[in-house]
C-alpha cells in the first residue's frame, strides 16, 4: 500500500512539474538585442535608415518621445528575402516598456501593415509614452513578411517614476473616456471567475461521492447504471439548460450595454508616399572594395564624376547604421549612438572639393571597432558576399547629396 | 509486502484508502490533463487565444472550438466509459484555463507587462457543461460527438461575447477607425508579432455579410464533431490498460 501511495505521490509531483514547465515555457519575445546576431548582409542590403533622430535620452512615465528619420528601401534587395510587399513599421523595445501612441510613414498613420517600393526612400516618425522605467535599448524596426524582423539602429534611453501611475486614456467614438491600461479588467475577472465557479460545483458535486475505485468496480461488475441517479440526472439537466440560459443573457445585455460594436480592422495600406529625392547629380562607380580583417577597416576604390553645378565633397559612408564620418566635412549633431558613430572613421585619399565636370578616382577608407562590434565584418561569410551603404555628398554651402553604393566585398586576411 | 495479501485490513480502511485515491488521482489528473492540454492549445490555438486583437468573427470563432474540443473528448472518453464520471470535458477545460491564467498572469503580465486585459485567455467553460450533461444524460459517444461538438462550437461566440465585446467599442485614432482591442495590439508593443501575421477578417464567408460569426461557429461545430470521434478513439487507445503479471 506504502509503495502505491509514495508512487502516486511521486507521480503527482512529476505531473505538476510538467504542468508548470509547460505554463512557463511561452512568454512573448521581450528581447530587442537581436541587432548584432542578425546576418549582415540583412542589414546592409535591406533597410538603410538615416536621419535617425531619438528627441530624449531621458523622460517620465506618461511622458512622450519620437524617433523620426527616413528609410531607403534597397534596390538591389536580397533573393533570399522576401520583398517588403508586406511590411509593417514595429519598434525594437523589450516589450511593452513605450506604448507606440502612433507611427506614420510619409505622414500616414501605419497602425496596420503596409507595401514598401523598391529603391524609395520613405519619411518615418514613431511616438512613444513610456510606461515601465528603466534603461531600454531603442531601436528602429521593420517587418518584412517572409524577410522577419529588420532591426535599425538602437539608442539607449531612461525611463523615470513609476509604471503604477502609467496611464493611457481613450475617447472611443460612442463619446466615452476609457483608460485602455485597465479597461474591461474587472469584467474578464468577473466572468472568468463566474464560470470556473461553476466548473468547480460540478466537480464538487460528483466529488462528494466515491469516486475511482468504487465506480470501477461497479462499471466492471455491469452496474454502471446504477451510479447515476434520478436526482443526478435533474441535476445535471438543470446545470445544463442553466449554462446555456446564461450565455443567452448574458449575450443580450452585453448587446444591450455596448449596442455599437465594430469588427477587428485589418487589411494592407497602400500608397505609401516616399520622398521625393532630388535627382543625383554625383556618379560613382565602386572599382573594388575589400575589407582587411586584422585592421577592421573597409577600403573602396571609387570613381567619382561630379555632374552638377557645385563642388562636392564626401563627408559620409552609411552602412547598417553604422556612420562613418569625415569630420572635415561633416559631423554629428544630433546625439546619435556613440557605438554607432565612428567621426573620424571616413579617410578619403584625396577629398579636396571636386568640381563640377569632373572626375577623381580616390581611395575610402571606412574604419572603426563596430565593423567587429556590430559583426558586419561577418559579411563575408554570408550568402550573399556584398555590401551596400549610402555616401554623404556635401557641397560648400552644405546641401547635401545621397548616393547608393552596391558592389562584392573580397576580405583579405593580412 | 506480497501481492496476494489484501493491503486493508477492514471496509472502513478500504473505504478510506478509496477515498485518499480519489484525491491523489484528481489532483494528478487536473495536472496531467492540464500539461498536455495546455501544451496542445498553445501550439495550436496560439496567438488566437494570447491576443484580444486576435479575437475576430471568423478565425478565432472557427479554430478555437476544434482544436479545444480534442482534450475534453479525450478524457471523457476515460472517465465515463470506466468510472462512469460525467465531468471529462470540464474537468479538461478546468486545467486548460488554470494554466492559461497561471501563464498570462505570471508570463505575459508578470515578466513582460502586456496588461491582463490584452492578453486573457478564452472561456470554454459552457461548451464543457454541455458537453458533458449531453454524454451524461444521453450515455451516447454519437449523440455527445453531433450534438455536444455542434453546441461547443455554437456556444463558443456567444460564451465569450460579454467578456470580449468592450473592447470592439470603435474609437477614432488620428483619423483612422480601429476598435480598441486592434488599438492594444497596436498601443502594445509586440516586437515578435507585426501586425501581418495577424490572422484576422480572412476567409471565404463574404457572402454572408453581417453575420459572420453565426455561420463560423456553426462550420466550427461541424468540424468539432469530426474532431470529438477522433480524440474519443485517441483517449480510449491512451486510457487502455494492459497489466503485466507480477514476477
Ligand atoms: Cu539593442
Amino acid at each position: 500500500m506504502k509503495i502505491l501511495k509514495d508512487k502516486v505521490t511521486k507521480l503527482s509531483f512529476v505531473a505538476l512539474l510538467m504542468a508548470v514547465t509547460a505554463a512557463m515555457v511561452y512568454t512573448p519575445t521581450a528581447s530587442a538585442h537581436g541587432e548584432k546576431s542578425q546576418a549582415a548582409f540583412m542589414r546592409m542590403r535591406t533597410i538603410h535608415w538615416f536621419d535617425l533622430n531619438w528627441s530624449k535620452e531621458v523622460l517620465a512615465v506618461n511622458d512622450t518621445m519620437t524617433i523620426s528619420g527616413k528609410f531607403h528601401v534597397f534596390a538591389g534587395w536580397p533573393e533570399t528575402v522576401d520583398k517588403p510587399d508586406i511590411s509593417f513599421l514595429n519598434i525594437g523595445i523589450p516589450g511593452p516598456v513605450f506604448i507606440r501612441a502612433g507611427s506614420w510613414i510619409g505622414g500616414q498613420l501605419v497602425p496596420r501593415s503596409v507595401s514598401l517600393e523598391l529603391g524609395e526612400t520613405y519619411e518615418f516618425k514613431v511616438l512613444l509614452k513610456a510606461r515601465r522605467p528603466g534603461d531600454w535599448h531603442v531601436h528602429t524596426m521593420m517587418n518584412v513578411k517572409g524577410g522577419g524582423p529588420i532591426i535599425g539602429p538602437g539608442k539607449w534611453v531612461t525611463v523615470t517614476g513609476s509604471m503604477s501611475s502609467f496611464t493611457n486614456p481613450i475617447t472611443t467614438l460612442t463619446g466615452e473616456t476609457i483608460d485602455l491600461e485597465t479597461y474591461n479588467l474587472s469584467n474578464v475577472y468577473f466572468w472568468h471567475a463566474f464560470w470556473y465557479a461553476l466548473g468547480l460545483a460540478w466537480l464538487a458535486y460528483w466529488a462528494r461521492k466515491p469516486m475511482f475505485i468504487p465506480r470501477l468496480i461497479a462499471v466492471e461488475s455491469g452496474k454502471a447504471d446504477s451510479l447515476i441517479t434520478p436526482t443526478d440526472k435533474k441535476v445535471a439537466l438543470a446545470f445544463g439548460v442553466g449554462a446555456i440560459a446564461i450565455v443567452a443573457m448574458s449575450m443580450s445585455t452585453t448587446n444591450q450595454r455596448y449596442p455599437v460594436t465594430t469588427p477587428l480592422q485589418a487589411g494592407l495600406l497602400r500608397g505609401m508616399k516616399p520622398i521625393e529625392m532630388p535627382a543625383t547629380t554625383i556618379a560613382v562607380k565602386v572599382d573594388d572594395a575589400t575589407y582587411r580583417v586584422p585592421g577592421r577597416a573597409m577600403q573602396m576604390t571609387l570613381t567619382v564624376t561630379n555632374n552638377g553645378d557645385s563642388a562636392v565633397r564626401l563627408g559620409e559612408f552609411n552602412t547598417a547604421g553604422v556612420r562613418f564620418l569625415d569630420s572635415k566635412v561633416a559631423e554629428d549633431t544630433t546625439g546619435y549612438p556613440d557605438d554607432l558613430l565612428a567621426e573620424e572613421g571616413l579617410t578619403v585619399s584625396d577629398n579636396s572639393p571636386l568640381a563640377p565636370g569632373q572626375t577623381r578616382t580616390i581611395q575610402v577608407t571606412a574604419s572603426d571597432a563596430a565593423w567587429e562590434v556590430y559583426r558586419l565584418a561577418d559579411l563575408i561569410y554570408d550568402p550573399d558576399s556584398r555590401f551596400a551603404g549610402l555616401l554623404f555628398f556635401y557641397d560648400e554651402a552644405g546641401n547635401r547629396q545621397m548616393v547608393m553604393v552596391d558592389s562584392s566585398l573580397i576580405p583579405t586576411f593580412t | 509486502m506480497s501481492a496476494s495479501q489484501s493491503a486493508v485490513r477492514s471496509r472502513a480502511e478500504a473505504v478510506k484508502v478509496s477515498r485518499t485515491f480519489d484525491w491523489m488521482i484528481t489532483f494528478t489528473l487536473f495536472f496531467v490533463i492540464l500539461g498536455g492540454y495546455h501544451v496542445h492549445f498553445m501550439l495550436t490555438g496560439g496567438d488566437w487565444d494570447f491576443w484580444t486583437d486576435w479575437k475576430d468573427r471568423r478565425l478565432w470563432v472557427t479554430v478555437l472550438p476544434i482544436v479545444g474540443i480534442t482534450f475534453p473528448a479525450a478524457v471523457q472518453s476515460i472517465l465515463w466509459y470506466r468510472y462512469r464520471l460525467p465531468f471529462g470535458a470540464i474537468l479538461a477545460v478546468l486545467g486548460l484555463l488554470f494554466g492559461e491564467w497561471v501563464n498570462r498572469y505570471l508570463n505575459f503580465w508578470g515578466w513582460t507587462y502586456f496588461p491582463v486585459n490584452f492578453v486573457f485567455p478564452s472561456n470554454f467553460m459552457p461548451g464543457a457543461i454541455v458537453l458533458d450533461v449531453i454524454l451524461m444524460l444521453s450515455n451516447s459517444m454519437v449523440l455527445t460527438a453531433v450534438l455536444g461538438g455542434l453546441a461547443y462550437g455554437l456556444l463558443f461566440y456567444p460564451g465569450n461575447w460579454p467578456i470580449i465585446a468592450p473592447l470592439h467599442v470603435p474609437v477614432e485614432y488620428n483619423g483612422m477607425m480601429m476598435t480598441l482591442a486592434d488599438l492594444q495590439g497596436y498601443h502594445y508593443v509586440r516586437t515578435g508579432t507585426p501586425e501581418y501575421i495577424r490572422m484576422v477578417e480572412k476567409g471565404t464567408l463574404r457572402t454572408f455579410g453581417k453575420d459572420v460569426a453565426p455561420v463560423s461557429a456553426f462550420f466550427s461545430g461541424f468540424v468539432s464533431i469530426i474532431i470529438y470521434f477522433l480524440w474519443h478513439f485517441f483517449g480510449r487507445w491512451f486510457g487502455s490498460t494492459a497489466f503485466v503479471k507480477a514476477a
